[in-house]
């Protein structure tokens, strides 16, 4: 199941069969503007994968792509083995119903609700008017609504309004929500933003936790968060992918350096072949390009 | 304390059920006229006219203070329900009309000879009873299912409401639209075949409209706490969060704009036989606006808020147009940007603080007549 | 900044005040002309009743028939009943009068007919008559018939090109022979372009009925050239008749070219009424430009609904009715002083709507930009109290507005009819819309105000005051309102609730066209103008608005963010 592979190009070769989610020839532009471009992008099941780019290389839209909350304008987006599902064909809902949950990159949590309200919502289960009507909370649903929680970290206050919550944990409580709907698919936007570093690590923590049970697609800004659980990055830029592969070598290809950096440093980065270096380069661009504050 | 509160909000339904279903009606009809427990036909029908109009504020609450649905043409469905009821009365006044003849007077004058085929069903009580429901049912879920697919929101939603309100106006103002023009229906003798100014359907419609209102209270009781409810405050404070957790919003918010329309049709009908008349003047956006201020100077969101703020306003309208006829609009839009600005929560959210005060009221009381017994055992 | 907002629609103004200006002092003079000629009709007329001889009289009366006075009606008709005398002074000279009261026995005063004075004796005094006493000036049979004739066909001479016009058209359409010497003699002296139409178009209507094969196919012809609307009706008679001949009494040359004729002008009345239904069209669609475009400010741009914007036209209404009751006062009801009052109205309207509009930005609304449904609600409580105070103010019932006289009237192109309000409209919804377009985008102002309403934070970190420009937006906005008032109290009644009547039709066009986008709010109000315009013929005023509003409804499932939308990626 854990098909762990080092090159795009090797990707592309394997049974097709395998892959979660399947995008081909993807495009999309806002008012003339090409957000994304002829985009080619396969996971394998299982997988955590990391992309990262420049502000506006498309990251955020590919995921509004994948959710339905856009339409492209050309393109097929597929979920499941043996691309079962088109989801460009789909509702927000439906395709959530699929199994794709998504953080978005400010955390959205119902604020009016108790942060265990919140949990029994996200629970995985149908979701029609008359079932919703009807329901009674089983044994079942309880015991899972306090796995989440202590996963979290959320458990003393499960009954406090989710809108009193720091920034942090009203991340925290976006993911557990996400985990409380048990998706085949996360997409994570920016997880770390607004956490304090122990919290960054515990939640690049959970997340490798749950590389294998599910596939997740994390966008982050954080090198270092990258670093810390990243397998595979994908490089967004101006739409396409500029490069696929391990942290380090997608870290020290001259290419990425320059969307990130411009030529120059580019430069010097291919003269001196000092991967600690360019390292640090790429992490400057965490400070301009994570313009979410904490609340 | 949690349950505690739902326990007195039930044990609150519970008196209004014992004063509005038994006690008015019985004080009506036993106290001797001249006493100070008797209920006079005029109070009983005022008051039928208030809760008539509790119900009318409790079902736009489902929708705005529950939903965040701001509709501004729930007197749309109020009207639909009120004119269904008034085709049957309009029927049953038959040949004691003013011409002789089983056509209603406007038909009459209007040069009709036979009855339009879709007022013959209306001759059936029952069948008004159901049009009640459905009509103005079947308009929301028409006109919902295409609202809210598109995803008209928020301030698009209460004007796109506004104008189906309008248009709705102008239609019933038609005389070929056969509901009377801009002269509506009045002028009814009889339901069920005994007289409309009698005792009995008097106390009938009293108890039928305080009925009426208390099973509405209890379905926004029992609603709120199931998961739908909870999916409902859901998609007040976060749709786009409701929507990527796979419920179907659409569908959610269809299901209590139809359910909000059929009440708001209850209330109509339960209007029109005790205020006598329905014309499009009911439908006109304003009084749907002045529906929103019941709720909001009421308190939305909560289950008292709404009967509350319906009783107060109108109880204060009548006073206003009796005594300063000319400033009563002027009253009203200040109350409402007073209430706007100073008391978003509304009157009920005053409550709380003043709860400690009476509390106080209650142990001094209680201190007192222990006192009091106290010193008369010595 | 601020004298930006106050100099740059201002300068406007001076624009439109000039032009409007020049545009009332010209058709005022129009309206003043002198009507030259009478002391030369009464001239003539004394020749006349003096001439010796009967020819010489007869040329003299159709000379004055073609002055077209209408004075000469009176007069021909006492020459004809012998009512008419001639006085002889002392000196011999001859003066014709008339009796002011000729079936009176007692004396009865003596009018001059050269100048309508009273006869004068040699001792200065005033003389009087008594009719039977004195002998009439004679007519013979033919001057009697000539005075006929003149009288009869006045109008075609009539000083007013329209009455000549409009004689000519009914004269020809009784279709009858005896006419058709005056109309040719008519047409023969006529200058003016218009009556001469009318004269062939009458003659042709009338040669159709008794003319020979080649007059009756040449009066087809005309009438096709001329666009004859009231000669269809006789072509159609034409054809009928020829179709119901028998086949060897039928004309086909006089079928087929009276079908021609009636193919010609019915497509041209096809033309003339689709340009007629697109000016209307146009023109109701500035109306609702008009009224919308400040609540494309206040609502599109600010995202404010408000409730009061209907209240914020009565204010600009209100304040055109006080300009015109105070010009009144001064200048008279009449004259040019009275008609310059719509132009100081405008920007007396504009202020005071803007003026309470800034005092509803800073009292109410400024609380509630983070609440937009709840200024809905605030916004909908003020207009109920201001409605409240018109009624107490200035009465409960509708006052009424006159226009300025160069307001009224209209004219015709080529059958399209186009009234002088409507054009103004037209004019006037273009010049706010630029000046509201180059306000936005062209003045330092406008970039605040862009700035403030996409991200106010960044904006005052940006230095700007963020507080004054959006009371200054909002104040623009209602102003616009004010001036959407001062139009609509040309067109209708001023009343306390007037605005009510235009609030959901101004959302909607806001709503249709896309929130804050003035191309979206322009283009969506004219599709809406032009399309109820459209319908109105078949479906009638109400049911057209009803339709109108559905497919609004209707249009927004296809395009939930209107016509053109501002296009965002946040999340709410």
């Amino acid at each position: 199941m854990e098909l762990k592979l080092d090159s795009p190009a090797e990707t592309k070769s394997e049974n097709p069969l395998e892959f979660i989610l399947t995008i081909e020839d993807l495009n999309k532009a806002f008012d003339g503007f090409q957000v994304i471009r002829d985009l080619n992008f396969y996971m394998d099941l299982g997988e955590l994968r990391v992309i990262i780019g420049p502000n506006g290389a498309g990251k955020s839209t590919l995921l509004d792509l994948i959710t339905g909350r856009t339409k492209p304008d050309k393109g097929t987006i597929e979920f499941g083995r043996g691309r079962e599902h088109d989801l460009t064909k789909l509702r927000e809902y439906e395709i959530n119903r699929l199994g794709v949950g998504r953080k978005f990159q400010t955390p959205t949590v119902y604020s009016g609700h108790t942060v265990y309200d919140n949990l029994l919502l996200s629970l995985q289960g149908p979701r029609g008017v008359f079932y919703s009507l009807f329901y009674k909370e089983s044994q079942e649903d309880k015991d899972r609504i306090h796995e989440v929680l202590e996963t979290i970290r959320l458990e003393d206050r499960k009954y406090e309004l989710a809108g009193s919550l720091s920034h942090g944990q009203k991340q925290w409580l976006e993911i557990g929500m996400l985990l409380a709907q048990n998706p085949k698919l996360l997409l994570v936007d920016e997880p770390a933003a607004g956490m304090t570093d122990e919290e960054t690590e515990r939640t690049g923590e959970l997340l490798l936790s749950l590389e294998g049970k599910h596939s997740i697609v994390v966008i982050e800004h954080d090198m270092e968060f990258v670093r810390q659980i990243a397998r595979k990055v994908t490089v967004l830029h101006q739409g396409s992918i500029l490069r696929e592969g391990k942290v380090d070598e997608v870290q020290s290809d001259p290419k990425v350096i320059e969307v990130y950096l411009g030529r120059k440093h580019a430069r010097d980065a291919e003269g001196e072949e000092k991967p600690a270096e360019e390292t640090q380069g790429i992490d400057l661009t965490k400070k301009e390009a994570s313009p979410t504050k904490p609340a | 304390m949690n349950r505690g509160r739902e326990n007195w909000q039930l044990i609150g339904i519970g008196i209004i059920f014992l004063v509005a279903v038994v006690l008015v009606p019985l004080l009506n009809g036993l106290a001797p006229e001249g006493s100070f427990l008797h209920i006079s036909d005029f109070q009983m029908n005022t008051w039928g006219k208030y809760l008539a109009f509790a119900i009318l504020a409790i079902s736009l609450n489902l929708l705005w203070g529950y939903t965040g649905l701001l509709c501004l043409g729930q007197c749309l469905f109020f009207g639909l329900g009120a004119y269904a009821f008034g085709m049957y009365l309009m029927l049953m006044i038959g040949r004691e009309g003013q011409y002789s003849g089983e056509l209603p007077n406007f038909m009459v004058i209007l040069g009709y000879h036979e009855l339009p085929a879709h007022w013959k069903p209306f001759y059936s009580f029952w069948f008004a009873t159901g049009a009640v429901f459905w009509v103005p049912g079947l308009l929301a879920f028409v006109f919902g299912f295409f609202v809210f697919r598109s995803r008209i929101r928020g301030v698009y939603f209460s004007i796109i409401t506004q104008a189906l309100t309008y248009a709705a106006r102008l239609l019933f103002n038609r005389n070929e639209f056969t509901f009377g023009g801009t002269n509506g229906f009045t002028n009814y003798k009889s339901i069920l075949g005994l007289p409309i100014n009698g005792p009995i359907v008097e106390k009938g419609l009293f108890i039928g409209t305080s009925i009426a209102l208390v099973l509405s209270l209890l379905f926004c009781w029992w609603l709120v706490r199931t998961k739908y409810g909870k999916v409902q405050r859901a998609i007040r404070d976060s749709e786009n969060r409701v929507l990527f957790s796979g419920y179907s919003t659409t569908s959610y918010k269809l299901f209590i704009f139809v359910v909000a329309a059929m009440m708001a049709g209850v209330a109509g009908a339960f209007y029109v036989p005790q205020v006598g008349i329905i014309n499009p003047e009911e439908v006109h956006p304003y009084r749907s606006l002045e529906v929103v201020v019941w709720v909001a100077v009421g308190g939305r969101g909560t289950l008292w808020g709404p009967v509350i703020g319906a009783v107060f306003v109108n109880w204060l309208k009548s006073w206003a147009t009796y005594q300063f006829p000319e400033y009563w609009l002027i009253i009203l839009g200040v109350l409402f940007v007073v209430t706007v600005l100073f008391l978003p929560g509304g009157i009920i959210s005053l409550f709380p603080v003043l709860k400690p005060k009476v509390l106080n009221l209650y142990g001094w009381a209680k201190a007192r007549i222990l006192a009091l017994r106290s010193a008369s055992a010595t | 900044m601020s004298l930006l907002l106050s100099s740059s629609p201002a300068k406007w103004f001076k624009c439109l005040a000039v032009i409007l200006t020049l545009w009332s002092v010209v058709s005022y003079q129009a309206g003043k002309a002198q009507e030259p000629g009478e002391g030369e009709t009464r001239a003539l007329l004394v020749e006349a009743i003096l001439a010796e001889d009967d020819d010489q009289q007869i040329v003299l009366i159709q000379k004055l028939a073609d002055t077209g006075d209408s004075l000469l009606e009176t007069v021909f008709e006492q020459w004809k009943r012998g009512e008419v005398f001639v006085h002889t002074t002392e000196g011999g000279e001859k003066i014709p009068f008339t009796l002011e009261n000729p079936e009176s026995e007692a004396p009865s005063a003596a009018i001059k007919i050269i100048d309508a004075e009273p006869l004068t004796g040699a001792d200065g005094g005033a003389l009087s008559f008594v009719a039977k006493d004195l002998t009439a000036v004679d007519t013979s049979r033919s001057l009697r018939k000539e005075m006929k004739n003149a009288v009869d066909f006045l109008a075609l001479s009539a000083k007013d090109p329209k009455v000549r016009a409009q004689a000519a058209k009914k004269l020809g359409l009784t279709q009858n022979a005896s006419y058709i010497p005056v109309l040719e003699r008519r047409l023969s002296v006529e200058k003016n372009k218009g009556v001469k139409e009318n004269l062939r178009e009458g003659l042709a209507v009338t040669y159709l009925a008794v003319g020979t094969k080649d007059q009756v196919i040449e009066a087809t012809r005309t009438l096709a050239k001329v666009n004859s609307l009231a000669g269809l009706g006789f072509l159609k008679d034409v054809i009928r008749l020829q179709e119901e001949a028998p086949e060897d009494q039928r004309d086909e040359e006089i079928l087929a070219a009276a079908k021609k004729a009636e193919l010609s002008i019915e497509n041209h009345f096809k033309v003339s009424e689709f340009f007629s239904t697109a000016f209307r069209g146009l023109s109701s669609g500035s109306v609702l430009l008009v009224v919308a475009l400040g609540l494309a400010i206040t609502f599109g741009l600010m995202g404010v609904i408000n409730m009061a914007h209907g209240e914020m036209i009565a204010i600009g209404a209100y304040a055109t009715y006080q300009t015109q009751v105070l010009f009144v006062h001064w200048f008279g009801d009449s004259g040019l002083g009275f008609q310059l009052y719509f132009i100081a109205a405008i920007p007396i309207a504009f202020l005071s709507a803007a003026i309470v509009g800034a005092i509803l930005e800073r009292g109410i609304i400024q609380f509630l930009y983070k609440r937009p449904l709840e200024s809905l609600l605030a916004t909908w409580g003020v207009s109920l109290v201001l409605q409240q105070s018109f009624r107490l103010i200035f009465g409960a019932s509708n006052r009424q507005v006159n226009s300025p006289g160069w307001l009224m009237g209209n004219f015709d192109v080529n059958d399209v009819n186009m009234g002088f309000n409507r054009l103004f409209i037209i004019g006037f919804a273009i010049v706010i819309v630029f000046g509201t377009w180059v306000l936005m985008t062209k003045t330092p102002l406008g970039l605040c105000i862009r700035s403030v309403m996409q991200n106010p934070h960044m904006a005052a970190c940006m230095g700007i005051r963020t507080a004054k420009v959006r009371m200054m937006t909002f104040a623009f906005g209602s102003g616009l309102a004010g001036l959407a008032g001062a139009f609509l109290s040309q067109i209708g009644n001023v009343g306390a609730d007037m605005g009510q009547n235009y609030i959901v039709d101004s959302f909607m066009v806001v709503v249709a066209g896309g929130t804050g986008s003035l191309v979206g709010t322009v283009t969506s109000a004219f599709s809406i103008g032009v399309v109820d315009q459209v319908l109105q013929p078949f479906l009638g005023p109400v049911m057209g608005k009803i339709f109108v509003l559905f497919a609004i409804i209707l249009f927004l499932q296809w395009r939930p963010e209107g016509l053109f939308p501002t296009k965002s990626r946040s999340l709410d």
